[in-house]
């Protein structure tokens, strides 16, 4: 006996419907890393698993003037593979790259992780950094949320049972910008974040002065976690020394980890201040040589 | 549900089975059709050892459902000594199956049939690989016996072999 | 290489290679039979309890079940290999999380699973033993309150929760700290962790007609198995076939009986064949993992460094069942005294029992945490001497016709060499080459496991030769070493051999892949062999060629004499026509290795045999921000008296420090409440690729007068060296003395709770 009766819509409108008529009883299935483990653990079982692989308009990568589009299906593998993305937007590369092996990467979606909503995700703080904004398709039509608003807490998000996500929008990049990602973990594979931190900075024209920054947690709260204060401490600010020392101090602040069999809670606030600094550091050297 | 009829591409050749749809790829493999090359171990894609290529790229089989790789190319270990279709007789050795031996790569063996199909996406893609790229590609496949050392040198030679020689697959 | 062997010594391509690359070659976890049912076992989800009752009958009715047993289909049997104290399921009191209470067999695996969520057991809960301060706190709980009722091995030394103390003394310490210009404690920690190799344990039993049960299983020990087995099922052993196709990893896990006992009792229940294979978490949670520990040492020295006097206790926590605790806490106290001449010891091993899973051997069982210890202590005192690590153990280390702790003399001592070439490879004495980065250096002893071993030798009439061993190929290639013994031995090809193995029914007894012995063992027995078939092959011979036996000799696949020679392959066929075949059969056994057994006690393993001596270096940075270590250099000096296969030996020395910095920096059961928290493959961190570094193995060849060609065992040995080599680079790199394994990033950032407790005085 199957655990579910599977459903392969070959366009978006069918799989809207489908999600409409099965409700919280369906799971969309896109690379299948997060969903087969745990329908296989006991810890989700949907009755109608809706497969996305004949859903047209779900993978395509748009790098333009106006913004970055990727399809909620993009595997990782595409992201990391995508020249576009590899200049200032490397963190998304950055994310990409560090997940799983390249078995997982070469099927687990963009869409995936995010519905997946882990804390320690690697991809999304880079998405955030990017002021990341998911499209959700359902019966009532599209809208559009920040990943900050879409995700809840861990595996909790606001999509509705009815609804599909389709993609996920992000800023371009102004000139004399760098973005950098960083994770710390027990081994250098195969790894769930201890810590992941996303930075990205604007500098202004002289390379010394900091215009705009983002800098993103990951693996430190229940979900994502904007350093809010850390960023305003960099901006208007001279970069690299005290301003990058104070803006690490206020993104420990920042985060609420816990302790868990990875690593404690104080290590991971440690951890934070370095790889923040780190990553800011980074970016500054990675403007410059832009430049 | 009850079960449906999938037709699957396995090593070029079309296999049909009467399965229930939440069955995984490394499960029918291994119990439908008796392709036991392919291994199973952590079923949470942790270890690699049931690695698959789909389309040319390396999969988790254990997580990839069995009707989501219909119409698609699978290869098994099973398919990639030659079977006499090219140049090399029946059951030549595939450069990468040859550089293991030859190298000391292959200790119990359990890791071995992943470890290959995932290099050989890799060599397939990227034929002049650096000792590090080769560690990234094969970073999703755990070996306890080896330390993988061996396996790295028998990846390099392979890559060596196939971008200067004649390939059979 | 050693020069005169034709076939011995080269590294020549393992004969299971081409099976494995393709695919075809069948394990355990592979193996199925028509009509087969798939068994679950149902596991305690208590540490410490009374068992009221175990509901079966639901599962029993579900769709597709076919058996369901309980302690009351098993006999009532304990077994163990040092204290007979385990039962096939609970069948009173549970003693840790997933022990076993009962079994299922259904047509599929999801309806095996689906029986054992419908069965329901019944606790009492005890307050549990949760690790070794608990199980030796005076009046602590009994984890085995009938330990006195258990059949043992009559030596050991139990006692309520600690069921062995083994002991070494020599001389007298406390005469040794009077002599002492300095004398340092240390207390050391260890965690639990698991082999961790890519096959579940698996086994398929299947009953025939006339009450024979044969089981296909991935056991490193199926004579071992084989006798447990038929004890469990109150029959004959000869009725109990054990046949193994294949092992994908053992590394000592898979010693002792695993799922074998599971699948024949529901096989016999159902009357069909059943499997039985473990999960990741079972793996994590019920089986043989290395024990944790913590040692005590207290070591003294004069002014200059020599050795006066050590003092040494180190506690196995070994779990809910005494498993091989009782050798390892043997085995221990060698390690303790270490290849060092140290006129004064007093070293103690402890098996205690805890509410946890019972633990076995892993490879080199006791060597890396004793060694740990060990050689962390040996820097610590340079470093508080202000005398270079390499001299200090230089000063002290053993050489040829010393003695060992236990009064053995020691031969064939490759140590010096061993240990100045790590030094030198290593670019010794450049022990600090800059900011965060520092070389670390450790060295070891260990044995070559006796026990007998015995094989067949067949020469067919087509020239080729069957090797028949009750041994197992685990994947080091010990049996493709053998066989170059034998093909040395008989002047045929390696490619001429065929191996047939691990049969109890059909192939002779043997010991069992375990301590290293293989290859040691098997091919002194193919050499025993090789003897007997030489003396017929001659015998024979001398009739065509007109000669005598003392003019004749084996090369190129045939007899040669000074008049012409005859192939094998024409010998065998005339011996199959006229003489019942050309076979023989050849054993071996390690003859004992003399010691003073004054100085002993509760010890099951009181003399290394053929000993091999090792050493480590490794040099490395150390992120002092983040605690990240990255190796830029590993290498490994290994007496292994002669390489009979360099290519392999090579392989078990990067495979076992492959290990061993697993268990140096990243892996560890955790254990909360008696509850494993992290039973999955995500976060028990074995090494990737992107973790192990590139090793340098530098074969030494001091050869032994026992083994092949002067051959030791050389598998174990590199498990047990790199936790101290890492600890002391790391040590010298940043200043951060880790005391506890796994030294993790962010102990050496945070420090330990304890730090790098002990000190001088």
């Amino acid at each position: 006996m199957s655990r579910f009766e599977y459903h392969q819509p070959e366009s978006l409108a069918d799989a809207v419907d489908l999600a409409a008529r099965f409700g919280d009883r369906a799971s969309f299935l896109a690379g299948g890393t997060d969903l087969i483990v745990q329908i296989e653990r006991g810890r989700a079982a949907p009755r109608h698993v809706i497969g996305l692989g004949r859903v047209p308009g779900l993978t395509g990568v748009e790098v333009g003037e106006r913004g970055i589009t990727l399809g909620a299906c993009v595997t990782h593998r595409v992201i990391e593979q995508t020249p576009a993305l590899a200049g200032p937007l490397r963190c998304l590369v950055e994310g990409a790259e560090v997940i799983g092996g390249h078995q997982v990467r070469n099927v687990a979606t963009v869409g995936g992780n995010l519905a997946n909503a882990s804390p320690a995700a690697d991809l999304v703080p880079c998405l955030v950094a990017l002021d990341g904004a998911v499209t959700l398709v359902g019966p009532g039509g599209e809208r559009k949320l920040p990943i900050e608003r879409f995700l809840l807490g861990p595996n909790r998000t606001a999509r509705r049972p009815e609804e599909l996500m389709i993609r996920v929008g992000l800023s371009t990049l102004p000139p004399r910008a760098a973005t950098a990602f960083l994770k710390a973990g027990r081994r250098r594979a195969m790894e769930i974040s201890v810590v992941c931190v996303a930075a990205r900075l604007v500098l202004d024209s002289s390379f010394e002065r900091c215009l705009e920054a983002r800098v993103v947690l990951g693996a430190v709260a229940p979900t994502v976690v904007r350093a809010h204060a850390a960023e305003g401490l960099l901006e208007g600010q001279p970069v690299g020394g005290e301003s990058f020392r104070r803006a690490a101090e206020a993104a420990q602040e920042s985060c609420r980890p816990i302790d868990d069999v990875r690593a404690s809670a104080r290590f991971r606030q440690h951890l934070v201040g370095v790889l923040v600094r780190r990553a800011l550091d980074r970016c500054v050297e990675r403007a410059r040589r832009a430049a | 549900m009850a079960r449906i009829p999938i037709t699957l591409t396995i090593n070029r050749e079309l296999h049909e089975a009467l399965i229930e749809p939440d069955r995984t790829l490394l499960d029918v493999l291994r119990t439908d059709l008796g392709l036991t090359g392919t291994k199973t171990n952590c079923l949470d894609a942790e270890c690699g050892v049931c690695t698959v290529l789909v389309d040319g790229l390396a999969v988790n089989s254990c997580l990839y459902l069995a009707v989501v790789a219909q119409g698609r190319a699978i290869t098994t270990i099973e398919g990639l000594a030659s079977t006499g279709e090219g140049l090399a007789p029946a059951g030549t050795l595939h450069p990468l199956q040859e550089a293991f031996v030859e190298h000391g790569a292959v200790q119990c063996g359990y890791c071995i049939p992943g470890m290959i199909l995932s290099a050989k996406a890799y060599l397939d893609d990227h034929p002049r690989p650096t000792e590090a790229q080769i560690r990234e590609a094969l970073a999703g496949n755990l070996c306890r016996c080896t330390g993988y050392q061996k396996i790295v040198d028998a990846v390099l030679a392979a890559a060596s072999r196939m971008a200067t020689g004649a390939v059979t697959s | 290489m050693s020069t005169g062997t034709r076939v011995a010594g080269r590294s020549l391509p393992r004969i299971d290679a081409p099976g494995k690359v393709t695919g075809s070659a069948v394990y355990a976890a592979d193996f199925a039979l028509p009509g087969m049912l798939y068994g679950k076992v149902f596991r305690s989800a208590e540490p410490h309890a009374r068992l009221v009752r175990v509901d079966t009958a639901r599962a029993a009715a579900m769709p597709g079940v076919r058996a369901v047993i309980t302690a009351a289909d098993a006999a009532d049997v304990r077994y163990g290999a040092a204290v007979k104290d385990e039962p096939v399921f609970a069948p009173d009191v549970v003693r840790y999380v997933g022990q076993p209470l009962a079994a299922v067999a259904a047509v599929s695996l999801e309806a095996a699973e689906a029986a054992l969520a419908a069965i329901e057991a019944v606790y009492e809960p005890r307050p549990p033993v949760l690790d070794l301060a608990a199980a030796l706190a005076p009046a602590a709980p009994l984890v085995h309150e009938g330990w006195r009722s258990y059949t043992a091995i009559p030596i050991l030394q139990r006692d309520g929760n600690v069921c062995n103390r083994a002991r070494i003394v020599v001389g007298d310490v406390e005469r040794g700290w009077v002599e002492a210009a300095h004398v340092f404690e240390h207390r050391f920690t260890t965690a639990m962790v698991h082999q961790g190799y890519t096959e579940p344990r698996a086994a398929v039993a299947a009953w025939d007609s006339s009450g024979q049960v044969t089981v296909w299983s991935n056991t490193q020990l199926p004579f071992d198995v084989q006798a447990t087995l038929a004890d469990i099922l109150a029959i004959a052993p000869s009725k109990v076939r054990i046949i193994v196709p294949g092992v994908g990893g053992g590394f000592g896990g898979k010693l002792r009986i695993g799922v074998e006992h599971f699948a024949a009792l529901l096989a016999r229940k159902s009357g069909r064949p059943v499997k039985v294979m473990t999960t990741s978490e079972e793996e994590l949670t019920a089986a043989y993992p290395r024990q944790g520990t913590v040692i005590e040492l207290k070591t003294g020295v004069t002014r200059d460094g020599r050795l006066t006097a050590r003092q040494g206790r180190i506690y196995f926590d070994t779990g809910a069942f005494a498993g091989s605790g009782p050798g390892v806490a043997s085995v221990a106290t060698m390690v303790l005294a270490g290849p060092y001449r140290t006129p004064n010891l007093h070293l103690e091993g402890y098996a205690v029992y805890t509410n946890k899973t019972n633990c076995g051997s892993y490879r080199a069982p006791s060597g890396p945490q004793a060694n740990f210890a060990v050689e962390s202590q040996m820097d610590i005192i340079a470093d508080a001497l202000g005398i270079d690590p390499l001299e200090l153990r230089l000063r002290n280390i053993v050489h040829e016709g010393d003695e060992g702790p236990t009064g053995q003399v020691l031969t064939a001592v490759g140590l010096e060499e061993c240990l100045r070439r790590a030094a030198d490879a290593i670019g010794w004495p450049d022990r600090r080459p800059g900011p965060g980065r520092g070389k670390g250096l450790a060295i070891g002893w260990w044995t070559t496991t006796g026990g007998s071993s015995g094989v067949y030798v067949k020469i067919n009439p087509d020239g080729s030769v069957t090797l028949s061993t009750g041994a197992v190929e685990i994947g080091t290639a010990a049996l493709t070493g053998a066989a170059q013994v034998l093909a040395e031995a008989l002047g045929v090809d390696l490619a001429d051999i065929t191996v047939i193995s691990g049969d109890t029914a059909s192939t002779p007894f043997d010991f069992g892949a375990q301590g290293s012995r293989t290859a040691f063992a098997v091919g002194n027995a193919c050499r025993a062999a090789a003897a007997e078939l030489e003396r017929k092959l001659f015998e024979l011979a001398a009739a065509h060629l007109k000669t005598t036996g003392d003019t004749l000799e084996l090369r190129d696949k045939h007899v040669v004499g000074p008049g012409g020679r005859v192939s094998l392959a024409e010998l065998a066929r005339q011996s199959q026509v006229a003489g019942g075949g050309m076979i023989a059969h050849g054993t071996f056994i390690a003859p004992g290795t003399a010691y003073d057994t004054k100085r002993v006690e509760g010890h099951v393993y009181p003399a290394f045999h053929s000993p091999s001596f090792h050493a480590h270096a490794v040099d490395l940075s150390v992120d002092a921000e983040t605690g990240e270590v990255t190796i830029h250099k590993y290498v490994v000096a290994q007496d292994v008296g002669f390489a009979l296969n360099p290519i392999y030996i090579e392989g078990q020395i990067e495979g076992g420090v492959a290990q061993g910095l697993g268990q140096t920096l990243s892996e560890e059961i955790v254990y909360r409440d008696g509850r494993v928290l992290n039973a999955n493959l995500t976060d028990y961190k074995m090494p990737t690729t992107l973790d192990v570094p590139r090793i340098e193995s530098i074969l030494v060849a001091h050869p032994g007068r026992v083994g092949p060609f002067g051959a030791k065992g050389v598998g174990e040995p590199p498990n047990i060296e790199p936790p101290a080599a890492v600890a002391n680079a790391i040590a010298a790199a940043v200043g951060a003395r880790i005391t506890s394994l796994p030294i993790t990033a962010e102990k050496i950032v945070l420090g330990h709770p304890g730090g790098a407790t002990g000190g001088a005085r």
